[in-house]
């Protein structure tokens, strides 16, 4: 079974609160989180915030409860699009998830072709679950316009993820696909709507360097730390070797 | 070969198919608060439940019948039993709680089962000599 992630904990400029949210997240049982940076097209003179390396978060990251493999952190982008570009985002942008805003009463409802054409060339939608949290007409809004995107959709290719500011607003897995429930998806479309959709995902997003999953590019490092190792051994020991 | 005198009698059984033996279903939750000093009783908590329930169910689902079988107060964790009808409503009420007198707080489920001696143990804690 694919393991759970959650891909969308809004980066925050406070280092302690993130680092709560990420341990919070591990020991709820999830093995990969996304920290997402949101950039918005509209406002002029932005700059898009340099995406953190993730080892500067953590010194050891926290072990995810249940398994004994700690928990993976992954970066993310978002755009913010204007309306009119729903249609060409579904079908032309090279991107990997949709992100269904859930902030507003969307005025136009999801056609069915866009949306079909999404799912052909593997394009997930998202749905953020916090705004349910914090307030009932974000609820209602949330709970709507889930249930019409289903409707197009017919669950397929769907994934539900918090964005979690702080750490008592996430859920756990188990409870997310309760939620899949409520929104219309079936029993097992919401079991993957965390897990097997997320990991569709991440190898979308990663494979869309490699032309089409050929190619492969690795960081190459090892010479140099063989020679490093090299320095560091002792004199003693190297002595002992030469003599052998 | 088969003896004339003998008569072959047919097998007979009998099988028994339980589909679902319990009528309830029954769930671990605890309570993790922002503040974390502040305690609740156990009619409190459950007219919190009721109150979420209301929240997204509005007075039909708020007034589905679910019991508090057990609340101990120190960590706040306790068993709430519900009918098998009223699981995704109830679990789903408990997931989308996000207050509690103006303070953040969360519901989390450790387990959830059909049956009430399952959540007396946790393969994941157990401790093997």
């Amino acid at each position: 079974m694919a393991v759970f992630m959650d891909l969308n904990i809004t980066y925050t400029t406070d280092k302690k609160r993130l680092q709560s949210v990420i341990e919070t997240a591990a020991h709820l049982g999830y093995s990969t989180v996304a920290i997402n940076y949101v950039v918005d097209l509209q406002q002029k003179k932005q700059e898009i915030g340099k995406p953190k390396c993730v080892l500067e978060l953590f010194d050891t990251f926290p072990m995810v409860q249940g398994k004994s493999r700690p928990i993976k952190v992954l970066n993310r982008l978002t755009v913010v699009a204007s309306d009119p570009s729903h249609f060409a985002a579904c079908m032309t942008f090279d991107v990997d998830i949709i992100c269904v805003a859930v902030t507003e009463k969307q005025p136009f409802f999801f056609k069915r072709s866009p949306v079909n054409g999404a799912i052909e060339r593997g394009v997930f939608f998202e749905i953020s679950y916090t705004p349910a949290i914090r307030d009932s007409t974000m609820r209602r809004y949330t709970i709507a316009n889930a249930i019409s995107l289903m409707e197009t959709c017919k669950g397929k290719n769907v994934i539900v993820t918090s964005g979690a500011e702080k750490p008592l607003e996430l859920r756990g897995p188990y409870d997310i696909a309760n939620l899949g429930l409520l929104f219309g998806l079936s029993e097992g479309d919401g079991k993957a709507a965390i897990s097997t959709n997320c990991r569709a995902v991440h190898l979308h997003g990663e494979t869309r360097k490699t032309a089409l999953g050929i190619v492969h590019t690795m960081k190459k490092d090892q010479p140099l730390t063989v020679r490093q190792e090299e320095e560091h051994v002792p004199p003693s020991k190297r002595a002992k070797i030469e003599t052998v | 070969m088969r003896r004339a005198d003998i008569k072959d009698e047919p097998a007979t059984y009998e099988r028994l198919v339980y589909k679902n033996t319990s009528v309830y279903h029954y769930m671990r939750i605890s309570l993790v608060l922002e503040n974390e000093s502040a305690t609740l009783s156990a009619a409190q908590l459950k007219q919190l439940i009721v109150s979420g329930l209301r929240d997204l169910y509005g007075e039909v689902g708020g007034a589905f019948p679910f019991d508090l079988l057990k609340f101990d107060e120190s960590t706040l964790t306790g068993v709430l039993r519900v009918y098998n009808s009223g699981l995704v409503k109830l679990w789903s009420a408990l997931t989308l709680l996000g207050s509690y007198q103006e303070e953040l707080c969360f519901f989390r489920v450790t387990q959830v089962s059909p049956f009430l001696l399952t959540l007396s143990g946790n393969s994941r804690e157990l401790e093997l000599d």
